[in-house]
């Protein structure tokens, strides 16, 4: 019954995310012929996709590991850690092919740094949030800083970079991301598995022969790895790795964020929220992550007032 | 007592100190003596000129700002009993920086000036939304993540509005970048004078909670007992928090982390010469050293990196960014 239910609300949502994709590849500003709207619109609407469904699967997987749906890359440093990385490399002149490659690098720092805080004499979930915390706050210091000594441009530039756009993207972007997705699948159904067997505490785990520790470990890492490389494509489109994993377990009635569904629910709401940033101003075409940011951010203030009220 | 008033009287000397600092040291250096005789005779010298126009008024604008700060720092959190509040945290600052970018962009404000209104109201509107929130939000395990996270919630939502407004045009954008830092250059003192009698209003709410604030930290309901009116202090702490931050926001943009660390530093200092944590105490002494620590960001970032500056707000982030780390290693914070 369950698993029924699941089923169908994956089906709602797969049903959904095809909508917003067809939807976001027929409306522009100009009324193209359909071939041509595929052509111009469908790569930017598939990058929206799959950066979308990878910032739901590492926001599930983080929120799983650590119990806590605030435990998310925005929240701990992670998407600031790839953001600075990023302004630094783009204000220093390196070329574009550079910039991703060293966000990752920021974004998988931030979070080791994160980690450690919480680590130090037992880790907890909240030490690990409330360090992570600071980090982004610092982070976030720093990345003012290096854009108040660059030039206008370049400034103007990171600062768009740093909102998330898939402004100008396609298929190059895409492509890693989509491989990265599939390649990981069999990985995660082991997550998933595994996620289930430690849900028990972890004395009866060991003696079914699991390893908890070892477990979270992995699927936190892989669930940084995830969020920071879709950061470091499309920049920081805030919140979707923390809303889409919480709208998952809730509509599904789950004690954790089930992947499967924040996949697809990440994956819509980034292509929506991508139509609605091109549209809204048009012809001015804001970042998506502006977009996803002013829908995240009373979100996340619901969160806060229902974990009040449980 | 005596230990007190040596404390306050330690950290006026050193603001007096860090006056003299801001006046003498620059791009050109000027010997006190040159200062001081320029001070009393503006004869018209390069010299003259330059300590007149521009050396005094981004001092006094230091005065006034790092003060504000730290003092709506503390009253943060003492309200809040929350050691991470802070008027950037909480978004108040991001609710100055709105206004300010809504002044820009939707009604053509280019001056300073113009600009404090909208700060104060913006600053006004999301101290509204954050304490609002706050006191639903509560006090509890989690407390200190809670408020952090709704200020982040906060300042995400404002965020998304600054951007929108500035994404129409390059030069606001340029405009606002380096306002946002926070810094004390190229402010006149009418600005001051302007921002007087709102930071006056801030300060005078801040004395008037000072000694409800010591017994809202023994907690409601022994503030209760001991005769304090809780909703009348926290009222008043909560206008002198907002108001303080608003006019210190307009006059020098969201400078950081000096609301954060100033009042830790201050608590810190009278722990260690056992002079107790009274507000009574507490608030001229984080007055005083928010003083010194923004004049001496503003005086170091002149010399840091000729022949450029850097702004103060960008030395006191690097300041404040390890502190907020260390703070939040601690373990009474995490149970607090």
């Amino acid at each position: 019954m369950r698993r029924l239910r699941y089923a169908g609300w994956l089906a709602v949502a797969a049903v959904v995310l095809a909508g917003a994709m067809a939807l976001s590849v027929s409306v522009g500003e100009a009324d193209l012929p359909w071939s041509l709207a595929l052509d111009l619109r469908l790569p930017r609407t598939a990058l929206a996709a799959v950066s979308g469904a990878l910032f739901g699967v590492g926001g599930a997987l983080i929120q799983s590991v650590t119990r806590n749906a605030l435990a998310s890359p925005d929240v701990i440093g992670v998407t600031q850690g790839a953001g600075l990385a990023a302004v630094i490399a783009v204000t220093a002149g390196l070329p574009y092919a550079f910039v991703a490659p060293t966000a990752l690098a920021g974004g998988l720092l931030a979070a080791a740094v994160a980690f450690l805080l919480g680590a130090r004499s037992g880790f907890t979930a909240n030490r690990f949030v409330l360090g992570g915390v600071a980090i982004a706050f610092a982070l976030r210091a720093g990345i003012e800083v290096t854009l108040t000594t660059a030039d206008a441009i370049d400034a103007q530039r990171a600062q768009i970079w740093l909102l998330g756009s898939v402004n100008g993207l396609g298929w190059a972007e895409a492509t890693p991301l989509a491989i990265t997705l599939v390649v990981a699948l069999p990985l995660l159904a082991m997550a998933a598995w595994a996620l289930r067997t430690s849900a028990l505490d972890d004395d009866t785990a060991r003696g079914l022969g699991a390893r908890p520790v070892g477990v979270r470990a992995g699927v936190g890492a892989l669930g940084v790895v995830m969020a920071a490389l879709a950061t470091a494509t499309v920049g920081a489109v805030d919140f979707v790795a923390l809303v889409a994993p919480q709208t998952a377990q809730r509509i599904a009635r789950t004690e954790r964020p089930p992947i499967a569904l924040a996949a697809v629910i990440g994956a819509a709401l980034v292509v929506v929220a991508d139509l609605v940033a091109r549209r809204v101003l048009a012809p001015t075409q804001l970042p998506v992550g502006v977009v996803t940011a002013a829908i995240g951010g009373p979100f996340l203030i619901f969160l806060l007032l229902r974990a009040r009220r449980a | 007592m005596g230990r007190r008033i040596g404390l306050l009287l330690g950290a006026a000397a050193l603001l007096v100190l860090a006056v003299a600092a801001s006046l003498a040291i620059g791009a050109r250096p000027i010997p006190l003596g040159d200062v001081l005789s320029a001070l009393f005779h503006p004869d018209g010298s390069e010299t003259a000129v330059i300590v007149h126009d521009l050396r005094i008024p981004r001092t006094v604008v230091g005065l006034a700002v790092g003060p504000a700060l730290a003092v709506a720092g503390l009253v943060m959190q003492a309200l809040t009993r929350n050691p991470l509040a802070e008027p950037r945290i909480l978004g108040i600052s991001a609710g100055a920086s709105t206004g300010v970018v809504l002044a820009i962009a939707v009604f053509g404000i280019g001056t300073l000036a113009g600009w404090i209104w909208f700060a104060l109201l913006g600053a006004l509107a999301a101290g509204a939304i954050v304490f609002t929130l706050g006191l639903r939000l509560g006090t509890g395990a989690s407390s200190p993540i809670t408020l952090a996270l709704t200020g982040a919630a906060v300042d995400a939502c404002l965020g998304a509005v600054i951007y929108t407004l500035l994404s129409t045009s390059t030069r606001t954008f340029d405009q606002f970048r380096f306002w946002a830092v926070g810094s004390l250059s190229g402010r006149g003192l009418d600005l001051v004078v302007q921002a007087a009698p709102i930071l006056l209003l801030g300060l005078v709410s801040a004395i008037a909670a000072a000694r409800g604030l010591d017994g809202l930290a023994l907690g409601d309901e022994v503030a209760v007992g001991l005769g304090h009116r809780i909703a009348l202090v926290r009222t008043s702490a909560a206008i002198a928090a907002v108001t303080l931050t608003g006019a210190a926001v307009a006059l020098a943009g969201p400078i950081a982390f000096v609301g954060l660390a100033v009042p830790h530093a201050a608590r810190a200092l009278s722990a260690r010469l056992k002079t107790g944590t009274s507000h009574a105490l507490l608030l001229p002494l984080s007055a005083l050293m928010g003083g010194v620590l923004v004049l001496v960001a503003d005086t170091v970032g002149r010399v840091i990196a000729p022949p450029g500056e850097v702004p103060a707000g960008v030395l006191t982030a690097l300041v404040g960014a390890p502190l907020l780390i260390a703070l939040t290693r601690r373990n009474r914070l995490v149970a607090a």
